[in-house]
C-alpha cells in the first residue's frame, strides 16, 4: 500500500474493501487572536465561514460488553433548524516509522448520519455516557490540494446532564484550532501534504500538530494578530 | 414515500410454510394482470451481543430482538429496530461498518426476503420468500403491497383495505393452508408520524418476524 507500516488499516482494507481514514492536526490559539485567525482563513480559503454549534456526547462500552471495550461518539449538529445526528468511530492511528516522521495524524475514522433517537439507541445496547462537551465556533471547508476542514472552536463543558444552554469553556481565553482531511488508503500521502503544506500558512499564529501533542501558543501571534488586523489580511505573512 | 403494507402468510394450524404456497400465490398477482417489474431483496439481521466474561446483570439488560435491515429499495441505508422498547433507527450504510468496529454485536442469524415485484395499477406488489442468508430453506412468505399515490396512512387505510380483499379473495379461490395476515401497528409508539418513511417499514419487517418466529414455535 505504502512505505509505511500500517498493517492494521491494510488487514481492514482488506477484510471490508471499504473504510474512511482522516488526516487530522490540532493546535490553540488565545481568543483574543481568534479574529484574526479568521481574517487569514477567509482570505486563504476563498469560502464563507460556517458557524458551529456540536454537542458531542462520547460514550463507552459498559463492562464485559463486546470483544474489546469500545467508545462510540455522538455528534448533534445544533446550528440546523432540525438538529442532525451523526455517529461517528474514531479508530487506531497509523504507526510505524513512517507514520512518526510525519507532522499530520492518519487515523481511520467512520462516520452515519443517523435519525434523532440514536442516543437512546445506544443506552439501549449498553453504552454509556462516559462525557459531553459543546463545540462552539465557526469552520471552513475547502478544497486545497485535499477536502481540507478548519475548525475553530471553544470547548464547553456542561454543568448540567445536556444543558447546552448552560455550558462554560473548558479552557477559558484558549480555542482549539483541528485542521481534518478525508483520506484513503489510496491516497493519504498526497492528502498529508496538502495538510502539511497548508498549516505552514497558519504558522505565524498557531502551531498545529498531531493530537496529544500539545506545543502550546506561539510567541509570535500577537504580532502577526496585529498585523492581520491592521491590513485585515492583505499582507503576505 | 408511498404507503406500504407488509403482510406475512398465516398457515393454517397444523399446516406449514411450502415452495407450492409461493408458486400459487406468484400466480396469483399474474392472474390480476401484475406487470413482472424485476426482482428485490431485503435482508433482516439479528444480533446478539458479544459478553467477554459471563455477566448476568449485563446480559439481562441487552436486547434480545435487536435487528438491522438494509432494503431493497433504500440502498444507502440501514435501520435498526429494537421492538421491545419501540425504537427505530435510519442510518447511513456506513453504520455497519462501524458496529463491526466496536465489536459489541455479532451477527447471530441473517434472512433475506426475495422474490418478484409486480406493478397492478397504482399499486405495487412484491411476493417474496424469507430463507436465511445462504440457504434455500423457506421459513415464510411475505407479500409488501405500496399504494403509489398516496403517503398518509390515515388517508391510505381504506383503499389498503379494499384492494387486499380483492387480493384474498384471488388468493382463497386456491384453497391453500392459510391466509396473509396484516398486522395493524401503532407508528406512534415509535415516534412516527402518519407520514410513511422506511423508518414505518423497518418497523414492520421487525413486527413479521416476531409473527414468522412465533407461529413457527407453536408449529414444532
Amino acid at each position: 500500500m505504502s512505505r509505511f507500516c500500517f498493517l492494521v488499516v491494510q488487514r481492514e482494507a482488506e477484510n471490508k474493501g471499504l473504510f474512511s481514514m482522516e488526516c487530522v492536526v490540532q493546535g490553540i490559539i488565545e481568543t483574543q487572536h481568534v479574529e484574526a485567525l479568521e481574517i487569514l482563513l477567509q482570505g486563504l480559503c476563498g469560502v464563507q465561514r460556517e458557524r458551529l454549534r456540536t454537542h458531542e456526547l462520547c460514550l463507552k462500552s459498559a463492562p464485559n460488553l463486546g470483544a474489546v471495550a469500545s467508545e462510540v461518539r455522538l455528534l448533534c449538529d445544533l446550528e440546523q433548524t432540525e438538529p442532525t445526528w451523526t455517529v461517528r468511530h474514531v479508530g487506531g492511528a497509523m504507526r510505524g516509522a513512517g507514520a512518526e516522521q510525519i507532522s499530520v495524524l492518519v487515523r481511520t475514522m467512520v462516520e452515519s448520519k443517523v435519525s434523532k433517537n440514536v442516543l437512546r439507541l445506544f443506552y439501549a445496547l449498553g453504552y454509556k455516557l462516559d462525557h459531553e462537551l459543546l463545540r462552539v465556533g465557526f469552520a471552513f471547508h475547502f478544497q486545497r490540494g485535499a477536502q481540507i476542514t478548519v475548525t475553530v472552536s471553544s470547548v464547553n463543558k456542561m454543568l448540567k446532564l445536556h444543558s447546552t444552554d448552560e455550558a462554560v469553556p473548558v479552557t477559558p481565553g484558549i480555542q482549539l484550532v483541528e485542521v481534518t482531511a478525508p483520506a484513503s488508503p489510496e491516497n493519504y500521502t498526497e492528502v498529508v501534504a496538502a495538510v502539511s503544506s497548508f498549516c505552514e500558512y497558519l504558522a505565524p499564529l498557531l502551531h498545529l500538530s498531531k493530537p496529544g501533542i500539545s506545543t502550546g501558543v506561539v510567541p509570535t501571534a500577537a504580532a502577526a494578530a496585529a498585523s492581520l488586523m491592521s491590513d485585515g489580511g492583505g499582507t503576505t505573512l | 414515500m408511498p404507503l406500504k403494507w407488509l403482510l406475512h402468510w398465516q398457515p393454517n394450524a397444523g399446516a406449514s410454510v411450502n415452495s407450492q404456497i409461493l408458486t400459487e400465490v406468484s400466480q396469483c398477482a399474474d392472474s390480476m394482470n401484475g406487470v413482472k417489474e424485476g426482482r428485490w431483496k431485503s435482508t433482516l439481521t439479528f444480533y446478539r451481543p458479544v459478553i467477554r466474561v459471563q455477566d448476568q446483570a449485563l446480559t439481562s439488560e441487552l436486547p434480545r430482538d435487536f435487528l438491522g435491515l438494509s432494503m431493497h429499495d433504500q440502498p444507502n441505508k440501514y435501520y435498526f429496530i429494537i421492538r421491545a422498547q419501540r425504537l427505530v433507527l435510519e442510518a447511513d450504510l456506513s453504520i455497519q461498518s462501524i458496529m463491526e468496529k466496536l465489536q459489541s454485536y455479532k451477527t447471530r442469524v441473517a434472512l433475506n426476503f426475495e422474490g418478484i415485484q409486480y406493478r397492478l395499477g397504482d399499486f405495487q406488489l412484491r411476493v417474496g420468500k424469507v430463507a436465511p442468508i445462504n440457504s434455500e430453506s423457506l421459513r415464510g412468505i411475505v407479500l409488501e403491497v405500496e399504494y403509489l399515490p398516496i403517503s398518509s396512512l390515515e388517508k391510505g387505510r381504506q383503499i389498503m383495505a379494499e384492494f387486499l380483499e380483492i387480493w384474498q379473495e384471488a388468493v382463497s379461490k386456491r384453497s391453500l393452508p392459510g391466509h396473509f395476515m396484516h398486522m395493524e401497528t401503532n407508528f406512534a409508539d415509535y415516534g412516527l408520524s402518519d407520514h410513511y418513511s422506511s423508518q414505518h417499514t423497518a418497523v414492520q419487517y421487525a413486527i413479521v418476524m416476531a409473527q414468522l418466529i412465533a407461529s413457527a414455535q407453536l408449529r414444532s
